[in-house]
């Protein structure tokens, strides 16, 4: 045994044989025959169960490593606020952060009120069922922009519950473990909300990007937006309430001949929440109503056809 | 003298344990850009390297399918990507570790460069991704950036030539570990 256990670490042979050319080619088509199966699921099936089970065991781990790594987070925030006492200045970001929500919210219960709807709807606008999660990790890997919180099947979260935190929406939820789910932030370039901005009413989806940028896209050209505007959820689709707080307009650009802006929205929230409210059922009031969508889509197609007839009138 | 005191099949799975571990609870908190290190494809290389052969491919396999359960994207893709890694790297059956350490670092990064391009083109092939220059130089490049910074320890400790003795590094990484216990898997 220690003869050969030295032979093993020296470098001098092992004890296997072959190269497992063999073996390497059945387990390569396993794989393919995995990933195929998973690509099949779409989000539910036996891999994906597998999935949520071995989420329950992982879960403890990236909790204790988010614990270690706290003390570390802030070094980054040090950089940033060298030429100003920190603490002022990370109060002052908190402060303009929560007036922003507020304001987006005021706003939006005034325009609502324009449309004659009554005191009762308003005040149950924000009235959210929703339940406090922690968030324990961060994207596992380079492809997605997630995070991971503590609540699962167990505590009632299911796949899709809209995910906000005390500024506004960060994102929703992808997959659920019983004691853990995987939260897509609007970052991600597979997110897609439906979105509008608020002044103006014009409806769009807000789509992540790779490089972390946060696009407003199909917003026709012949809408009015501005840098600064605050871009909110729609409603529509149901799965976001309407009127959460989404973000504010950074940049406004229209290309040569396009039918729509390319908008840039900076999400309200910047840094990764340590607390989460996952939203767990809206109420009829909180979706956009029928006759929205309805509106929506004569808007568009009149904008739509507007811009077809400008186009075809500069050509 | 150590062997006799140690369990050597225990010894055998202290690497994969600490890799594991590191990849659940360090690899979400460390990024470069949106890299993200894969302990598992360190661990797949390490494999491979000391022990090769069958060990280093089953080895493979199983830290692809880990890494699979870790992340949200499709299961099996990273599995055939590490078996086929480790198949390479360990076709020449022996201890490569504490040689030319060099050598090692090439193969390594070779290793890392192309299962992280790799992954990444088949995230676009699959819809997963989009932007062929974004998938590139965001994702896979600091991955695979951030992969070979962290493979330099794991090449320091498990290079040594007491290595065989102890550390991470164990007994002889054989997958059954004792004597007489090794897997075989008849017909292959």
């Amino acid at each position: 045994m220690a003869v050969r256990q030295t032979l093993g670490s020296g470098g001098l042979g092992n004890t296997d044989e072959g190269t497992g050319g063999r073996l390497a080619t059945v387990l390569v088509v396993i794989s393919l025959v995995l990933f195929t199966l998973s690509a099949q699921e779409g989000g539910s099936g036996v891999l994906s169960t597998i999935r949520s089970g071995f989420s329950v065991v992982a879960m403890p781990f990236e909790a204790a490593g988010s614990l270690v790594a706290a003390p570390f987070r802030g070094i980054g925030n040090i950089f940033v606020n060298l030429t100003a006492d920190q603490e002022t200045l990370t109060e002052l970001e908190d402060e303009n952060a929560k007036l922003k929500a507020e304001n987006a919210q005021l706003a939006e219960e005034a325009t609502d009120a324009q449309s004659l709807r009554s005191l009762l709807e308003l005040q149950d606008q924000y009235n959210l069922e929703s339940t406090g999660a922690n968030v324990i990790a961060g994207s596992t890997d380079s492809w997605s922009s997630t995070l991971t919180i503590d609540k699962g099947t167990s505590s009632g979260l299911t796949v899709g519950m809209p995910v906000c935190d005390a500024n506004g929406v960060i994102g929703q939820i992808i997959e659920c473990g019983p004691t853990s789910s995987v939260v897509r932030l609007m970052s991600d370039e597979s997110s897609a909300i439906s979105a509008m901005v608020q002044t103006s009413r014009a409806r769009g989806t807000l789509r992540g990007s790779a490089d972390g940028t946060v696009y407003l896209t199909t917003i026709a050209v012949s809408e009015d937006v501005s840098v600064g505007d605050m871009v909110v959820t729609s409603g529509l689709g149901g799965v976001f309430p309407k009127g959460l707080p989404l973000g504010t307009v950074s940049s406004v650009e229209r290309p040569e001949g396009a039918v729509s802006y390319t908008i840039t929205v900076e999400p309200i929230t910047q840094t990764t929440p340590e607390q989460v409210l996952v939203i767990t059922s809206i109420t009829q009031e909180q979706q956009a109503a029928a006759s929205d969508d309805a509106s929506a889509d004569t808007a568009a197609s009149t904008d739509s056809a507007t811009a077809d007839s400008s186009a075809d009138t500069q050509s | 003298m150590p062997y006799a005191t140690q369990n050597p099949r225990s010894r055998s799975f202290v690497l994969p344990l600490v890799c594991a571990v590191l990849q659940l609870a360090i690899a979400p908190q460390i990024g470069l850009g949106n890299g993200r290190i894969n302990f598992m494809l360190i661990l797949a290389a390490c494999m491979a390297l000391r022990s090769g052969g069958r060990t280093g491919v089953i080895w493979g396999f199983l830290a692809g399918l880990f890494f699979d359960l870790s992340t949200t994207g499709p299961i099996g893709l990273m599995a055939a990507e590490l078996t086929l890694c480790s198949w390479v790297l360990g076709r020449e059956c022996r201890n490569r570790l504490s040689e030319d350490r060099s050598a090692n670092l090439i193969a390594f990064g070779v290793a890392d460069l192309l299962v992280s391009l790799g992954y990444s083109l088949a995230m676009l092939a699959t819809g997963n991704a989009s932007g062929f220059l974004a998938t590139v130089f965001l994702r896979a490049l600091p991955t695979a950036v951030l992969t070979f910074v962290f493979f330099l320890p794991f090449l320091y400790v498990l290079g040594r030539p007491q290595a065989g003795g102890g550390g991470l590094g164990g007994g002889g990484m054989s997958f059954g570990g004792a004597k007489g216990r090794h897997l075989t898997i008849r017909g292959l």
